[in-house]
């Protein structure tokens, strides 16, 4: 019988593919990240209206947007032509912290103390797409790895019966496929796409009338061929990334289905997450599944709010920002609460980085293209200034880092580049960022390309 | 890589010249005051005058004014504001001034971008000669040819995207004649099987599908005449120039009455111009969102976005797609531009005509009666449901006071808080008295009489026996015509198809400087055909190398523009420029001849090496983007069905028709909305047909394609992704066409050898490997669980998927 283990596997990494070694990333040992789950917000939420209060805005609503704050290139808005759109939504410091947060997550409020708010997190992808990639692979056109792929290199994985990198859409996303690829990494690091309609995966069952054993057998089979085939074209990350593929699929016949019942959850777990509410229990029934993935050893679990389905624009409030907000945020604040408190409640928070965040944050302006536009409430694309939080692996909570002008359109005090953002999260799970690197082209690339210097890893852990 | 030092400005705008970024740095921060309004006398706008008074000293940026400004050393310090410029795009100035400033002309003098430059054929014999000048430049030592069982199977799959019969491999290896390779490539050429597996990539260019997409998810009746155009225009080789015209402006170009005389025999001709309208059809299978239809100018606004973006993407190679609602950040389509092309396109629609000869159009109406006859029959059984019906809706209301059938009868809107939670008591009782069709399309469950029933069942007999004899719909194509008016064009405001902006005339992107189509705006029933003519200029800058490119990318997995359809400045700039310019111009010259390309490509040395690794070479070039080796590729989705069934021997060549509704395996259903928009084909035979043929419904893509990167069909799909993850081998190993195909498999082995085990194993691996196996693989497989679990085994090897 064949298994392919976490060692072998590093062992494999480092002399398959461009001299990676666990040691020597290990730089951070003393941190405690293991798994990542990362909440991504499909279409851009507002950081104006969550995270990142603008009293000013109060002052100046329905008023030009000063010139001293310049100009900057928008996707359909032009600075001079619209006027300033105040958040109508209440913010109230949370916790002992303080840390303000809107209307919009009132659950989540209860966990302001664990967060840390990023403010002044910027880059320049101004359309979905370049957003998306900026977010999750720190580059912004196609062809980069994502940062699940990186982390799974780094670290590989701590299951041999799930793949150690999952996704679940909300719909479909905009960046498509590469937003979760594998870029130039071999093939076996990209994510793997649990469906969230009907079986997660499918032909996860045996055939009728197949026994395991005569399933070992098979596939043990295959082995053999494909490894005889494979000795001749020993260079080929991707046809071992296949042969590994079988193996895990063949565990993945009885770990799925497992993993995916969540009947198994007490009631009082399923109402934690909303799963009694039609409006909460899509997000939640995710959010919940991604507490039984990394409880079971998945390294990277990425979800999305407000994928692309028929004609739903999820976060992507052109048109009244408010109502959208109010829409889609119902949606994830509970389960999102849940999450958190389910992952403190089981000792899982300590090891599990959260972090939340989308495409980037939107303009303290209302929408507008040239000629007119902004009676419709709505914001356009900032990616100049916008907020994330992470939460968990070590992070001491209730802090914000960084801050955006008076008005919220630019990243001014602590800027925090994507690089930055990433080499944070490699550094919550004890990666030095600059020594994660992977040879290409002649060259070696890293996920923070030559950033990442404003690493915030010591800040939000220290106490 | 020539700016790694900054990350900051190692961004999209990386990829760009540095003259480029610096002029858009003063056009953004600069332009507004030191453009026209001259502010302190500086004009930035041309070189002459942003170096008249010094603001720049071209190669030295320390005595420019400009930057001592900009690095807000002195008193001077800009742009206002606190900010100031960003470091980077401080670098970036200064980079610029001290090489030199170089002010190219603007960019509607003369196109400065590579793609957008007339078509010229550069000298050169031979792909060769291109591709082993850039090797030796490299310092790449190119592979070995392939051997002849490689080639073979290459051939094959590449160009009928079906594996070899083990005879064809014996006969190929054993023809010593020197030119056995030009004779197969010639014989692959000339086989239908191409036509079905090039179509089937055209296919992806222009987002085929059978349905509309979305919720409801409406049905093209005709969209596979559509589909068959296509593998038919590969399989006769139409010209280049004749596939670009018919698709674009066939109803414009080659107009006919389309009165199919002849009683019962149409006249060739005639069915050239017919197949050139149906070419049109490629604009009618767009997706459509069916709640549109409740505004009419915004199903036109939606089906027009479509039509741009399809032949921007599909026929000039540029995604612009984004000027839709702005104008295009780096490439320089404007937002005028792609209004200019929906222009194009404004004054056409699609349009019903009879595909049949006017006799049996005669034909078809003398037998209408007999549809009528199905209609009656129709009603009469109608006509019993709802007397049932109205039974059970009666009983139901007897059960409830008076005050809940007051409230129901109250219209819904006009329903007090109460009224409603009255009216709901009985509507719940309506459900549960089984009066509502459900969602899965299962009919209402209504009890009948015994005399209901039988007169019910006879009816459904006689019912049956009237439908077939009757024939409801006539033979149709969906083409392009015109409308009777022609609707002006607005630039729209941000995309939003209710603003209503400056109305612009049809034109071609300005960048692109093609002669003004003013000509055209007059006579309105030409305008596709302007576009069209001009798409086929012999000097047309992108059409010719897009589409070559295209070919060159199925063939080796890359194209020499790795982004088939994005030709523009966000795209990848070609690795062999000149040898596209060749191979674009070589094909013009001979015709456009498709197959014509496939021989000079496949002939080529740098098609038929070896696939081995060279460490040295991959050090210099891991992507094997300058061609040292044969690119191993895996089979795309359809090319796997497709082998798969050949391995089994149950393949059905038949070709053409209505789309072919798969069975599907039983977890697959699950997230189908209703089921009755899935009418399986009755004939099994039918399942095993060639994937292009197969039913692509937009909002229920096939699972087993889908896992294996079958492209969305909302766009045009240049490239297909080959992912690898576990569900594949899942698919592949537990799903119920695999498991049924390696049945068959086995069936047909012991059928062949019969007895005699060892010769079923070699006959097996010759049909799914295309050579033999050898002894220790023989008494692995001897041992294997089963033959049916061997077969399964042999299709899911990686040798069987991946084509070296």
């Amino acid at each position: 019988m064949h298994t392919f283990n976490r060692r072998q596997f590093l062992e494999k990494s480092a002399l398959g593919f461009g001299g990676l070694a666990a040691s020597t990333l290990m730089a951070q040992p003393k941190n405690k990240g293991k798994s990542v789950i990362f909440l991504f917000m499909h279409g851009g939420p507002s950081h104006l209206d969550t995270f990142d209060p603008k009293p000013l805005l109060k002052k100046l609503h329905g008023q030009p947007v000063p010139p001293s704050f310049g100009k900057a290139d928008f996707q359909f808005t032009k600075v001079d032509k619209v006027p300033i759109m105040a958040s109508p939504l209440e913010f109230k410091p949370r916790g002992q912290s303080g840390v303000p947060i809107s209307s919009l997550f009132e659950n989540l409020s209860r966990h302001a103390d664990d967060l840390a708010v990023i403010r002044s997190c910027h880059h320049d992808g101004f359309t979905h797409v370049t957003g998306q990639n900026w977010m999750n692979t720190g580059w912004a056109r196609v062809g980069r790895p994502s940062v699940g792929s990186w982390v799974v290199y780094g670290l590989g994985s701590e299951s041999d019966n799930l793949p150690a990198y999952v996704v679940m859409l909300d719909g479909g996303i905009k960046a498509g496929a590469p937003a979760y690829g594998s870029g130039f990494l071999p093939a076996s690091f990209q994510g793997t796409v649990l469906r969230t309609e009907g079986p997660p995966i499918l032909n996860v069952n045996r055939p009728e009338g197949v026994s395991e054993k005569m399933q070992r057998e098979t596939f043990d089979l295959l082995r053999f061929y494909n490894e005889r085939h494979h000795s001749e074209r020993a260079e080929d990350t991707e046809l071992e990334a296949r042969m590994n593929s079988y193996e895990l699929a063949f565990k993945m016949q009885m770990a799925v289905p497992e993993v995916a019942d969540l009947t198994k959850e007490t009631t009082a777990t399923r109402e934690l997450y909303g799963l009694n509410d039609p409006l909460t229990s899509e997000f939640g029934s995710q959010c919940l599944m991604a507490r039984r993935l990394v409880e079971r050893g998945v390294r990277f679990v990425q979800l999305y709010s407000g994928g692309k389905k028929g004609s739903e624009v999820g976060w992507d409030a052109h048109n009244e920002c408010d109502q959208n907000h109010t829409f889609m945020a119902s949606k994830v604040d509970k389960p999102i609460a849940g999450l958190l408190a389910d992952l403190k409640s089981r000792g899982l928070l300590d090891n599990t980085v959260l972090l939340w965040g989308g495409d980037f944050g939107r303009t303290p302006f209302t929408d507008g293209a040239e000629g007119g536009g902004g009676s419709r409430n709505g914001r356009d694309h900032n990616p100049y200034g916008f907020s994330v939080w992470m939460a968990g692996g070590g992070i001491k909570g209730g802090k914000i880092i960084g801050a955006t002008d008076d008005i919220g359109l630019r990243a001014t005090e602590d800027k925090v580049t994507m690089h930055d953002l990433h080499a944070t999260l490699l550094g919550l799970l004890g990666v030095d960022h600059k020594k994660l690197t992977f040879q290409f082209q002649g060259r070696d690339f890293r996920l923070t390309d030559v950033g990442g210097d404003n690493n915030l890893t010591a800040r939000l852990t220290a106490g | 890589m020539r700016q790694w030092c900054w990350y900051f400005i190692v961004t999209v705008a990386a990829a760009q010249p540095v003259e480029e970024r610096a002029r858009r740095i003063l056009d953004a921060n600069c332009a507004s005051c030191h453009g026209a309004a001259k502010m302190g006398g500086l004009d930035l706008r041309t070189r002459e005058s942003a170096l008249a008074k010094g603001s720049i000293v071209p190669g030295k940026a320390a005595e420019s004014r400009l930057i001592a400004a900009v690095e807000r050393q002195g008193t001077l310090r800009m742009p206002p504001g606190k900010n100031g410029l960003e470091r980077a795009d401080v670098a970036t100035l200064r980079n610029w001034i001290d090489a030199g400033a170089k002010w190219t002309a603007a960019s509607n003098a003369e196109p400065n971008w590579w793609s957008f430059k007339k078509l010229k054929r550069p000298p050169g014999a031979s792909i060769d000669e291109f591709v082993d000048g850039k090797l030796r430049e490299k310092g790449l030592a190119p592979n070995g040819m392939a051997d002849r069982r490689t080639l073979i199977r290459r051939a094959y799959l590449d160009l009928h995207g079906l594996p070899p019969a083990p005879a064809e491999i014996a006969a190929f290896v054993e023809d010593a004649s020197p030119d056995a390779w030009p004779k197969l490539i010639d014989k692959l050429l000339a086989s239908p099987r191409y036509g079905e597996r090039w179509g089937r990539h055209w296919l992806d260019v222009v987002r085929y599908a059978d349905t509309g997409g979305f919720e409801t998810d409406i049905y093209f009746p005709n969209a596979w005449r559509y589909r068959d155009y296509v593998i038919k225009a590969f399989n006769e080789d139409k010209p280049f120039e004749r596939f670009v015209r018919e698709q674009i402006a066939g109803d414009e170009l080659y107009p006919d009455d389309l009165d199919l005389d002849g009683g019962f025999k149409v006249a060739p001709s005639k069915l050239a111009n017919l197949d050139a309208r149906i070419a049109t059809g490629l604009y009618t299978i767009g997706p459509v969102y069916h709640e549109a239809a409740l505004f009419g100018g915004q199903v036109r606004y939606e089906w027009l976005t479509d039509a741009a973006d399809t032949t921007g993407e599909a026929f000039l190679g540029l995604t612009f797609g984004c000027a839709r609602c702005h104008n295009h950040k780096f490439d320089p389509i404007t937002q005028r531009d792609y209004h200019s092309m929906m222009a194009i396109f404004a004054g056409s629609e699609e349009r019903e005509i009879p595909v049949i000869p006017q006799f049996n159009i005669f034909g078809f109406k003398s037998g209408y009666p007999n549809w009528l006859r199905v209609e009656e029959l129709k009603t009469a059984i109608q006509k019993i449901d709802s007397a049932a019906r109205q039974r059970v809706v009666n009983k139901v209301r007897a059960l409830f006071p008076a005050a809940v059938l007051e409230a129901h009868a109250v219209a819904v809107e006009k329903r007090t808080p109460a009224q409603r939670e009255l009216a709901a008591r009985l509507e719940k009782a309506f459900t549960e008295a089984g009066l509502e069709e459900n969602a899965q399309g299962k009919d209402a469950d209504i009890p009948l009489t015994p005399e209901e029933s039988k007169r019910r069942n006879e009816l459904i007999v006689e019912l049956g026996k009237a439908a077939l004899k009757a024939n409801p719909v006539m033979q149709t194509a969906t083409v392009l015509g015109h409308a009777a008016t022609v609707p002006s064009i607005h630039i729209t405001h941000r995309g939003d198809w209710r603003s209503k902006g400056e109305q612009v005339p049809p034109a071609f992107p300005a960048a692109l400087q093609a002669k003004p189509i003013d000509e055209i705006a007059n006579a309105k029933l030409a305008r596709r055909a302007a576009l069209a003519n001009w798409l086929t200029e012999p000097d047309h800058p992108l059409a010719a190398r897009v589409y070559v490119n295209r070919i060159w990318h199925w063939h080796f997995g890359r194209g020499i523009v790795a982004t088939p359809n994005d030709f523009g400045r966000q795209g990848e700039e070609p690795t062999h420029p000149e040898l596209l310019d060749w191979l674009a111009s070589d094909f013009l010259a001979n015709g456009g001849s498709t197959k014509r390309l496939h021989k000079v490509i496949l002939l080529s040395a740098a098609y038929r090496r070896a696939s081995t690794h060279s460490a040295a070479n991959a050090r210099v070039d891991a992507g094997n983007l300058f061609l040292w080796r044969a690119n191993r590729l895996r089979m795309d989705a359809e090319t796997l069905r497709d082998s798969v069934l050949t391995a089994s021997g149950a393949l059905n060549t038949k070709m053409g028709g209505r789309p072919v509704v798969p069975v599907l395996g039983r977890e697959e259903y699950i997230t189908m909305w209703a089921r009755n928009q899935w009418p399986e084909a009755m004939d099994p035979a039918e399942h095993d047909r060639r994937s292009v043929y197969l039913y692509v419904k937009r909002s229920f893509p096939l699972p087993m394609l889908t896992t294996f990167d079958a492209p969305d069909t909302s766009v045009s799909c240049a490239r297909r992704e080959a992912t690898t993850v576990a569900p594949q081998a899942l698919t592949l190993m537990n799903g119920d066409f695999m498991v049924r195909q390696s049945g068959r498999f086995a069936e047909r082995l012991r059928a062949e050898e019969p007895g005699n085990p060892r010769a079923q194993i070699v006959r097996a691996w010759q049909i799914a490997l295309g050579r033999a196996p050898r002894e220790p693989e023989i008494e692995k497989a001897l041992a294997a669980p089963s033959l049916e679990k061997l077969c399964l085994v042999l299709l899911n090897m990686n040798e069987f998927l991946y084509v070296d």
